[in-house]
Order: structure tokens, then sequence, then C-alpha cells
């Protein structure tokens, strides 16, 4: 194959970027290198090995920066030559989603998490100040790690062959091999597979840069530590260190919210937290960062708890890679939801993750013994020692989370290692396992965060200052021992453990409110702490209020009336076009759907009553079917929320028939529908199953929404009735059928409520049509004015137009063409018709294109114009009809097509939820803007 | 002894206990056969019976979906999940359920999939004709 010369491949940004990988690696590992020999020079006489890193460094960023350019070009311009490309987009991508398309992918979103040590890198390359050497040392190494993602080296080692990272810039040709690949011209034959419907939303371009940025900011923390460590530094850097602290824990903290958001809003998850493993594996190093910056508090504040703080930073960095390491080696397998599959990289992310817990380990374990610490024990009533125990129970949490979340960890290596055939463990039900023991921790968070904040670093003046904290906490104890039984009396599930979270949540928030006014009198710039720690006890009211309240609008009527002993959920219902339900408090109504661009919405309208059905309230939600590119089948489904200040109201498609699902599915439908054939003569009724079906007659000009008729297309319809015993109304049906140039087409008609669909039978169109060569023609003479008589017809010629325009006629040059205007009344029935056949002289020849009245059967041409006696010649034939009867297909069982199920829920009090959340994340925000106007 | 030892090793006693207690959350994948002995709630992992009837009529019951499961051992089951049909059940491959047996139906409220990602096939795709 390789002598082939394929045409149309662009092969440069492949070459470039091939280049730009290993030049970003290297880079990246002279950059620690040089950075290294810098710390470990004992003078500060040479600045040649700080120079070289800096420059490697902004060369690395440069290759890093140069290649996801280069992926981006080959994805904007479509070369699906590209592997890359060709899994990413499609042609039916539109240019905003490029973005989302790019990091979907494993590769493109480890380039993410690069960019952002990039920018991080080069804004300490510009400031070029005492910690550089000391960040880029260890940046290096990490973008080192991660470009080797990217490698894509192959290497054969006893037998097997290691993948060392997946190249996003290989041709597609050289990752499967494939029998396409023999044709030069294979380009022109393939598309994109383009990107997963599902993640083709705005969240899919927001949310992963800003968790991204979250997680390469940990790297800076790590970075001062690993640097401090190397060159027993132990103290000065705390005062930076805190800012990046502080700014990692707002970004990841915003990462975080933006993804709880969107599993909230699009992904019909139920909620906005899953305790899904990849969401814990985010959520575990924002925790321990929380604690570290609590710790650098204490550090820089008191000189106390550096070893600790030190601890933190180190591990937060190790559970960002190993939560890399859970997401993307495919070790959760079906304990998530949304994990990447494998991809052939689980040791070398082994081999990143061992790395720098060997590396932390050592650098903490050699320096231990010389960190700076007191040799008094904190004080009983300071500050610092209950801020420290904050901090514990912070670890502690993520201890615990991390446990539960690594038992497919646990089994893998116990089963490979020394239980063979082992059959793993899986949490039996992850939500409330988590939530048992994530609730106690958030009670002693909650009662910290209050108190300590009340006591001072070193206990300052602690004899006089005792009756005052006790004053305070003790008002705001009695406030939460007095407010929250009446609030926990809100909740529709009550247990004890909820009161006891709901007393600590109030605590939180008076004795925090308390702080602002008496102590802080009300200078909210210094209440960056009060901030955060009032958002948790709002957070944890509305976790409690929103989770224990939310309820199903649509619950079984009849379950709820205890009619079915059902002890089932039961919290979908279907809905059927036009016919409103009642369900819990209100009317919903299926009114119709619309398409919009790849949606298709769905109009249900919710009406709340009371008692007297007096209308109190109605709105319109419109959740949505999201098709696929090509519009051949439904790929997912997007709820919609009518938000209240006070609650959401959540709607979901849960059903849709199966049929509707897919053009498949619709044809299997349609190829295995069972049709039986019916007579029915005019007015005459039958029965089929559990209905009957009357004649009415036939129509020329049938009414269907489908049928679009031209003046020279031809039609029939069946004006039918059918009813049913059981129901009120009678339903009506004209199918037909519809002669459109030179091809039949059937037009049938389905009627829902009964499950039918009921043909014409064709047959009827040669029954009722007769060809031209069948017909018997009579000729007539006509003068101006004149009224004949023929076959029961009176016919009168009114008048002329010699301006003929009618699509039968299609003009040539030198044409005369003259139409006659024809009043034609059938006597049998007396219904009067207009008819305008037409007379054409071309070339000297006399052409007649003739006028059909359907109706009334009856075909007539002009053919002869005598202008000495200004007689015109027409000829007439009339169709020999037997319209008594009329022969019908009906298939009975049909799938109903105008009914969907939906599941309507209700969080109360979400926003509590969001305002608490991003009140702690403000108050990171507050800090961080502090802490920079201060230096 | 400092008092933060003293609190380490607090933590350390209740984090044990709380270890302990949690294993009483973890359980094993089970089996048909196991479920049917047993008559308890078990979560059963099994491969997705496609060649048998996936019903789903919300004509009939919006809050029921039927479908049949082949367990680690080979036996094959119906399961009655009390929930609408999940999106795109038809093209997972490994699926588990977690409820009871009750009368030869294993009676699911939850269903988790696994499904082989879409987007990670290694095949072509090729551009529509005409």
């Amino acid at each position: 194959m390789a002598s082939i010369q394929y045409i149309g491949e662009t092969l440069w940004p492949g070459h470039l970027g091939h280049i730009c990988i290993i030049l970003s690696f290297v880079s990246a590992l002279f950059t620690a290198l040089a950075a290294f020999m810098h710390l470990k020079q004992k003078s500060t006489q040479t600045q040649d090995w700080g120079r070289l890193s800096r420059l490697s460094y902004s060369l690395h960023a440069v290759a890093t920066f140069t290649l996801i350019a280069l992926i981006f070009f080959i994805m904007g311009n479509s070369m699906y030559e590209y592997s890359y490309v060709h899994e990413q987009v499609s042609d039916e991508l539109p240019m905003k989603y490029i973005f989302s398309a790019f990091w979907a992918g494993q590769e493109g979103s480890f380039l993410l998490w690069m960019f952002w040590h990039a920018v991080l890198g080069m804004i300490f390359v510009f400031k070029n100040d005492k910690w550089t050497p000391q960040i880029l040392f260890s940046l290096g190494l990490i973008e080192a790690f991660l470009a080797s993602m990217l490698l894509g080296i192959h290497i054969p080692l006893m037998g097997e062959e290691y993948k060392i990272g997946s190249n996003p810039t290989l041709l597609i040709r050289d990752v499967i091999d494939a029998p396409i690949f023999a044709t030069a011209d294979y380009l022109t034959l393939i598309e994109g597979k383009g990107l997963n419907p599902l993640l083709q939303n705005y969240w899919m371009t927001i949310h992963p840069p800003v968790l991204f940025l979250g997680f390469a900011s940990t790297a800076i923390p790590f970075s001062f530590a690993i640097g401090s460590l190397l060159t027993r530094d132990y103290q000065s850097w705390l005062v930076t260190g805190l800012k990046w602290a502080l700014f990692s824990a707002f970004i990841l903290g915003t990462g975080i919210l933006m993804g709880a958001a969107w599993a909230y809003e699009a992904l019909t998850f139920g909620g906005y937290w899953a305790w899904d493993p990849v969401e814990n594996a985010s959520l575990v190093p924002w925790i321990i960062i929380v604690a570290g910056v609590h710790t650098n508090l204490i550090a820089r504040n008191t000189g106390y708890s550096i070893r600790t703080t030190y601890a933190f930073y180190l591990l937060t960095f190790i559970l960002i890679v190993y939560s890399t390491f859970l997401t993307r080696s495919g070790i959760l397998g079906e304990t998530s939801a949304h994990a990447f599959t494998e991809m052939g990289l689980e040791w070398q992310l082994v081999a990143f993750i061992s790395f720098f817990i060997f590396q932390s380990l050592y650098y903490y374990l050699t320096r231990r013994s010389s960190i700076p610490t007191k040799v008094k024990e904190e004080a009983f009533t300071s500050r610092e020692f209950w801020m420290l125990i904050g901090s514990l129970v912070l670890f502690f949490s993520a201890t615990l989370i991390t446990v539960s979340t690594s038992l497919p960890v646990y089994n893998t290596v116990r089963e490979a290692v020394w239980e063979p055939g082992f059959i793993g463990k899986v949490i039996e039900d992850p939500i409330e396992h988590y939530n048992k023991y994530q609730l106690w921790i958030a009670v002693f968070i909650a009662l910290l965060s209050g108190t300590s904040q009340f006591l001072r670093y070193g206990a300052r003046n602690w004899d006089s200052y005792r009756k005052k904290f006790a004053l305070h906490i003790g008002i705001s104890l009695l406030i939460a021992a007095v407010a929250s039984y009446p609030l926990y009396l809100t909740f529709n599930d009550r247990l004890w453990q909820h009161l006891a979270l709901t007393f600590a949540g109030v605590f939180a928030i008076s004795s925090n409110l308390d702080y602002l006014i008496s102590i802080l009198k009300g200078n909210i710039k210094a209440g960056a702490a009060v901030m955060s720690h009032l958002g948790f006890g709002i957070l944890i009211f509305g976790t409690l209020y929103s989770g224990l309240n939310k309820e199903a609008i649509t619950k079984d009527p009849f379950a709820q009336a205890g009619i079915t002993k059902s002890q089932k959920l039961n919290t979908n219902v279907t809905l059927i076009k036009d016919s409103p339900i009642p369900v819990n408090n209100y009317w919903i109504e299926y009114q119709g759907d619309t398409i919009e661009g790849n949606l298709k919405k769905f109009d249900l309208t919710f009406t709340k009553v009371d008692d007297k059905n007096k209308k109190l309230e109605e709105f319109t939600v419109r959740p949505s079917a999201i098709y696929d590119t090509k519009f051949s089948k439904i790929s997912a489904w997007n709820p919609d929320t009518k938000h209240y200040w006070n609650k959401d109201i959540f709607t979901s498609i849960s059903g849709y028939p199966k049929h509707l699902n897919s053009v498949d599915s619709m044809r299997v439908m349609e190829d295995t529908m069972i049709w039986e054939p019916m007579r029915l003569a005019l007015m005459e009724s039958d029965s089929i199953k559990d209905f009957t079906g009357q004649f009415m007659g036939f129509t020329f000009s049938p009414k269907q929404k489908a049928i679009n008729l031209d003046s020279v297309d031809l039609a029939i319809g069946a004006i039918m009735k059918f009813e049913h015993p059981r129901m009120d109304s009678v339903f009506t049906a004209e199918p037909a059928l519809v002669l459109k140039d030179g091809l039949v087409y059937q037009h049938p008609v389905t009627i829902d409520p009964l499950g039918m669909r009921v043909a014409l039978d064709e047959s009827i169109f040669d029954k009722v049509f007769t060809e031209e060569n069948d017909l018997d023609y009579q000729d007539i003479q006509l003068k101006e004015g004149e009224t004949k008589r023929i076959n029961g017809t009176s016919i009168t010629l009114t008048g002329f137009d010699k301006q003929v325009e009618a699509k039968r006629y299609q003009a040539e040059k030198g044409d005369i063409a003259i139409a006659g205007i024809l009043k034609v009344i059938d006597e049998k029935t007396g219904k009067q018709y207009s008819s305008e056949p037409i007379y054409i002289l071309r070339q000297n020849k006399q052409f007649s294109i003739k006028d059909y009245i359907a109706e009334a059967g009856l075909h007539i041409r002009f053919n002869k114009i005598d202008p000495t006696s200004q007689t015109m010649t027409f000829s007439i034939a009339k169709e020999e009809r037997d319209l008594s009867y009329v022969d019908l297909n009906i298939a009975p069982e049909v799938p109903r097509s105008d009914i969907i199920a939906i599941e309507s829920l209700v969080f109360p009090g979400i926003n509590l939820v969001w305002l608490g959340t991003c009140m702690m994340l403000l108050g990171l925000l507050m800090g961080l803007i502090v802490r920079f106007k201060h230096t | 002894m400092k008092k933060i030892y003293i609190i380490n090793i607090l933590v350390i006693v209740i984090g044990v206990g709380l270890l302990l207690s949690a294993s009483k959350d973890m359980t094993s994948y089970s089996t048909f056969g196991m479920a049917i002995d047993t008559g308890k709630r078990v979560k059963v992992v099994g491969e997705l019976l496609k060649d048998k009837a996936m019903v789903y009529d919300p004509e009939v019951n919006p809050n029921e979906f039927s479908f049949y499961l082949v367990d680690s051992e080979g036996q094959n089951n119906r399961v009655v999940l009390n929930k609408a049909k999940p999106q795109d059940f038809e093209m997972s491959e490994q699926v588990v359920v977690t409820g009871k047996m009750e009368s030869g139906v294993f009676e699911a409220d939850e269903v988790l999939m696994k499904c082989p990602s879409k987007y990670k096939d290694e095949e072509i795709n090729l551009r529509n004709q005409g």
C-alpha cells in the first residue's frame, strides 16, 4: 500500500505537529533539568541555568501553542485524513462547537491541560523572580509527562508492543488498517464522525477550560512546595503560595460548580450531584486545597502547621493526577456514567502518578525534620488549633470519599495481584453511602466555621475575651436551637440526622452574620472568610431542603389515591396530544411539537388549579429531542426547566413511541404493518376489530396537510368516518391517492386514538380515471355565447383567453395559444364547473391541451377554430365510473404517534444551593483580591 | 502527649470504624440464581440479550420496561425495570440491574448501562452517497 499516491491529503500539518510534540516534550524535560541545576547551584553568580530554563520553557510554550493551533487548523478545515479530525468533527458540525470538539477527545483534553500549565508557567517566566526556577522545575516535569501522552511511540518489548502516548496528528490510514485505503482517492469517500450531540452545547464550551485551569493551577502550590523543600527555604513562600492556592481553589471550585450546573440543567441525571466517581475525583482535590488554604493561613499568621500545609499542597496535585488516572484509564468500568474509555495508556498514567508520589514523599521525608515547628503546642482556645481541626476534618472527608471511589482500583489490584478470580465489590447505593458519612463532616465543618472565627490567633487575651466569646457563641447556638426545628419540619423526609445538620447550618449562618456585624462592623472587605462560611451554611440548608423535598409532579394519581396498590415510584406519565391529564396539583397538556434546527421541541402546558377548579397559574415548558446531524435518529433529550425564585420545575421526556425514534425504526414499523382489505359500499359501514368504518363518498380534492396539489396533479380521496363504541367522538379521515409527475403517491391516514391506519387501494385509480386511449370523444361545435347539451352535460362557451398561462401549457416561440372558457353544468348533480381547454397553433400545426374536470369525469379538448364561421370545435369525453363502493386497506394495529411519556420534578430551594456555592467561591475570590492589594 | 496527637489517633480510630461500618454498603455483583435463593435485593451484572424482546410501550405503561439479561453464570432471565426505557439502551452491552426476584421475574428499580463508547469504535465513517 505504501506505493499508493493518495489524492487530496494535506500532509504538512502532520509533520509539523509531530515536530511540535517532540519539541514540547524535550523542551519541558530540559526546562526541569536546567531549573534543577540552577536550584542546586551554591553560588548565585551565574544565572546561565536559570536563563536556559526560562528559554526552554518559552520554547515549550511556543511548541504547545503551535500544536494546538495546528489541530484547530486541521479540524477547522475538516481534514478527515487525520484520525483526530475524523473522530471529532463532521461536515454538519457548526463551527461554534469546534472548541468542544477539540477537547472532547482524550488527546485534546491533555492539550487543554498542557495549555494552561504553559500559560501559568509563562507568567513566572516573565516575572522572573526568586520563585521562577522552583516553579519551572516542577512544571517542566509535569509538562514532560503530559507531552509524553501525545508522543505516539510504539516500543516492542518481550513480544508485546507497548504504546507511549497517542499522537493527535496521525493520519487515519496510519491508525486504522482498512481496505478503503487501497483507493487513492479514499478521502472523497469518508466523512467525520462528529461530536456526540450530548456535548453540543455551551457548557461543553466553557466547563472544560475552567476545570482544566483549575487542574493546572493546583500545580503551582505543588511547585512552591517541592521547590521550597528542595532549596530548604521553608517559610518565605507561604505568602505567595497562599495567593496561588486561593486562585486554584476558586477556579477549581468554579469548574466543579459548572459541572454540577450542567448535570442539573442538561444531562438527565435528576440532580446536580450524583457522587459519580468522576465528580468525586475533582471534588476531593478541591477539599484538600481548601484545607491547605486554612493551614497556610495558620502557618503565615502563627508559624504552626507548616508541615501540614506542605502535605496538603503536595497531596492536592497528586490527587489531581489520580483523578486523571481514574477517569482516563477505564478502571472505573460500570461504576461511572461518564468516564472516558481506555486508550491503552494505563501504565503510562500509573508511571505519571507514581513519579509524583515518590518525588513528594522523597522531598517531604528527607526535609521533614528540618521544617520549622513550634515547641509549644497550640492553645486549646486559639484560632489556629480549631482551624487545624477543621482542616483535619476536611482531610478526613476527602479520605472517605477517595477510599469509596477507589473501590474499583482495589478490586482490580486484588484480582491481579493476590486473588485471581476475585469478584469485585461495588457500593450498593452510592448516593446514600456518601451522604450518610459526609453529612457528619458537614455538621463538624459548619460548627467549626462559626466558632473558630471568634477565636483569636495565639489565644490573645483569652481571659478577658472569654466572656464575650461565650456570649456570641451562646446567642448563635440559641438561635440555631430555636430556628432549626421549625425549618426541620418543612422537610418531607425527616431523620434526626437532618435535624442535626439543620442545626449546624443555622449556627454557621447566624454566627457568621454575627461576626460580620459585631466584630468586623459590617466591613465586608475583610469578610472573605465570613462570605465563604456563610455560603457553606446556606449550601447545607439548601442541599437538605431541595434534596428532601424533591418530588415528582407526575406521580401516578391512582397510586396516590390508593386505587392501585403500587409501591413503585411511577414518576412517569403518558400524555396524549390534546388530552390534558390531571397529576399532582396540575393539569398537563401535550399541545404539539415543532422542529427548530436539529431539535424537535414539545409544547407542554401546565395548568395549576385550586379545589374549585379555578385556574391559578399556567405555563409552558418545551423539552426537546436532539436529532443527530443527519436527522435520522434521536440521539438525546433535553429537559426544560421552569424557574421560580423558590423552586425549579424540571420536565424531561422519558418515553417516546419506538417507531418515532429513528428513520430505521419507522421503516421497520411500516414494513411489519399488517394490512387487511375492506370493501365498503357508499354510506355502508362495517366493523373491523373493535371499531366501525363508514364510506361517505369520494372527493377529488382530499384535505390532508401533506397533500400539495398542483393544477396538473390528479387526486382522489375517500371520505371516511370511524367510530368506536367506547368513545364519544367520530373520527373523519380522507385517505388519498395522488398522481404527481407520473407517479402515484399513497396518502394513508393514521387515527391515533383508534390505533389504526387506513389507505386507499391503488386499484381505485384505474377504476375512476380512464386512460386517454380508452376515452370516447364526441365533437361539438360552439359559437361564443352558445350552449349545447351532450351526454347529460350542458356546455356554454363564454369567451376566450388569449394570454394563456397554465402549467400544463409550455409556451414556445411563435405559438398561437387560445383557451376557450367554458361553463359546464353536470345536469345530474346540478354542479357547475369552469373549464379552459387550450388550442395551440404551432408551426402551422394544430394542437390541443385538454382540460379535465376530475369530479365530473369530463375530458374536454379544444380542437379547431374555423375563423370564417366563428365556430369552435370541442371534443368531449365522459368517463364511465362506478363510485358506489370503495376498496380500502386497513392496518388495525398501528402504534400511536401522538403520545409521549414525561417526568416532571420539583426542586424546591435549589437556588439556595447555587447561592451558597457561589458565596463560598466569592469568599475565595475576595481573599485573593485582598491579598493582591496588600502586596 | 500533645493534644494534636490525641486528635490524630482519635481521627484514625473513627476513620477505621467508619470504613468497617461502610463495608456493609458494599456488595458483590450477584447472579439470578443467587437472587432466587436469597430473595434479597441484589445487583446483577449481565449481558443484554439483543435478540430477545425489549418492550417499552408508553401507551400501556410509561413506568415499565422489560428485557432479557444473561448473567455471569449463563442463566438468562426476564428483567422488568420500573422506570422508562433509558435512551440508547439497545446499544449497551453490559448492564447492571438492582432489584429482586419476584415470581420468576427480576423486578429492578435501577439500571446502569455500560455502553461501548459510540465514538471510540475503530471504524471509518463513510460519506453518504447521493
